[in-house]
């Protein structure tokens, strides 16, 4: 493989990063309700899509503002990924790779406890459950930060600098 | 990455941001009515009752949707979507609400069971405004049916005023020989409505009820710190200062004590000349609860004779009159 080709390949997954974040930040809540209120009304997909957007701005209910304050601690992650990939020498493939895989640390505690704070929330309804999509982003916030060291640390492990030949 | 890229992704960003915020600014506050007002005429009843939630939440200003709110009260065949577009209705125009309260009360004194509790119901999501129900409601409590017994002392906790007429009306309904309408009397007395001394002697009768719910929630209402506290008309007045949105809550309240809250009256006056005439007409009964002791609110009242609302008028004046003033109907300014 080229440089050239590594550096397309470094910037596709940057990018990829980048947008994923936020677009999987802004569209979770909605997924989930959707799909929920999908299995719950046996498949109503077009009714659950329209009871979801009913709901958007509606008093006592205001999904989008939840979407937005989900979205928040993604969007930061995302302008980290695009600095923190973007300005990656394409040359040290050591230091790529480690940073990679810190980002997938990050990504993935993100991903990984807002999927399931969101599930337990429309699963388990409780009369105080809202006040999971306020605190959330305050704990993603803190988390993000450790799932990326610890990323980083297991791509230390995982990648090391090749050795001076003699 | 180039610079160029970075900022490229970084421009798409703040653009995404741009474009979520015109969304939520099209779709709140006065620029959604025309889409709500047209949701109003939606065949699914959830879509409806949306509309008039947020509506409600607009207030005044949505006044344009009144006459279809108004139809929507009064002929919506899904009775949550005529009660949710009656509570929108109080928010924006008393007058229409009134003439929900007038229909409800035809209703009411009707042969057809089902649409009287109907009724019912949307008397008390009419709040307050609907005082002049209160009489009717009270006939409805000896109704045969216990379903409409149980909604008509619901309906008189949510109007809850005069409290002259409905606390010892709800202390009767608390001996109602159907359960449910004497949980709902104790409910009421619970959660909504201070009672006064003249009810304890009635909760401690019913804190030995055959019915367990019922014996519970009547010693933990006897046993409610809220119920011993002396200073309510400083709590609601806090309420209110602090939140003019809570007035909606904390002022029938202040109406439902009467003479003693008559350490609220300078609070009260400036709320004569709020934006939400549901505010200024609740302000107009908590100066005529209180009475003679309100008598420092006479030129603001005399002011609001010329109120816009002709509801708002009519309390100021019966106001005056409670407070022993000039006979405030004679300067009353004729309806609009």
């Amino acid at each position: 493989m080229t440089t050239m080709d590594d550096s397309k390949k470094l910037t596709w997954l940057t990018v990829a990063f980048y947008w994923g974040c936020i677009v999987f930040g802004l569209s979770l809540h909605a997924v989930i309700m959707v799909a929920q209120d999908t299995y719950r009304r046996h498949g109503a997909f077009a009714e659950a899509w329209q009871d979801f957007r009913l709901h958007l701005f509606a008093p006592g209910y205001n999904f989008f503002l939840i979407g937005v304050l989900n979205a928040l601690p993604f969007v930061l992650l995302a302008v980290f990924i695009l600095f923190h990939l973007g300005t990656t020498a394409t040359k040290e493939p050591v230091i790529v790779s480690r940073r990679l895989a810190g980002v997938a640390g990050a990504v993935a505690v993100a991903v990984g406890l807002s999927t399931w704070a969101h599930l337990i929330t429309v699963l388990h309804p409780d009369a105080q459950g809202a006040l999971v999509y306020f605190f959330l982003p305050i704990y993603l916030l803190g988390l993000i930060p450790l799932g990326y060291a610890v990323g980083r640390l297991a791509g230390n492990l995982l990648f090391k600098q090749p050795a001076p030949t003699a | 990455m180039s610079p160029k890229h970075i900022w490229l992704n970084l421009g798409g960003l703040l653009a995404l941001i741009g474009l979520l915020g015109l969304l939520y600014w099209q779709s709140t506050g006065v620029r959604a009515i025309p889409a709500m007002t047209d949701a109003l005429k939606n065949s699914d009843s959830k879509v409806r009752v949306a509309a008039a939630q947020m509506l409600a939440e607009i207030g005044p200003a949505a006044k344009p949707a009144v006459t279809r709110l108004l139809d929507q009260a009064l002929h919506d065949p899904v009775q949550y979507a005529r009660t949710t577009a009656a509570a929108a209705l109080k928010t924006m125009d008393l007058a229409a609400a009134r003439q929900v309260m007038t229909a409800s009360i035809r209703t009411l004194k009707g042969e057809d069971t089902p649409a009287r509790r109907a009724a019912c119901t949307v008397l008390g999501s009419l709040g307050p405004v609907a005082k002049p129900a209160v009489p009717d409601l009270i006939v409805a409590l000896s109704d045969v049916d216990e379903t409409i017994r149980m909604h008509a002392a619901g309906a008189l906790g949510e109007i809850g005023i005069p409290a002259t007429l409905v606390i010892p009306a709800l202390t009767k309904a608390l001996h109602d020989p159907a359960q449910p309408v004497r949980h709902r009397a104790l409910t009421l007395f619970a959660f909504s409505i201070p009672p006064t001394e003249a009810v304890t002697p009635h909760l401690k009768q019913l804190s030995e009820d055959k019915d367990l719910s019922i014996a519970i929630l009547a010693t933990s209402t006897l046993n409610s710190p809220h119920r011993q506290t002396q200073d309510r008309a400083g709590t609601y007045m806090a309420m209110f200062s602090y939140q003019r949105s809570a007035a909606t809550y904390a002022l029938p309240r202040l109406a439902q004590l009467g003479p003693d809250a008559s350490t609220a009256v300078p609070a009260v006056i400036p709320i004569l000349k709020d934006e939400h005439p549901l505010h200024r007409y609740l302000a107009a009964e908590v100066l005529g609860a209180i009475g003679p002791g309100a008598k420092d609110a006479v030129p603001a009242l005399t002011a609001a004779l010329q109120d816009e609302d002709a509801v708002v008028r009519e309390s100021v004046a019966e106001a005056l009159r409670a407070i022993g003033a000039a006979d405030g109907s004679r300067k009353a300014a004729p309806p609009k």
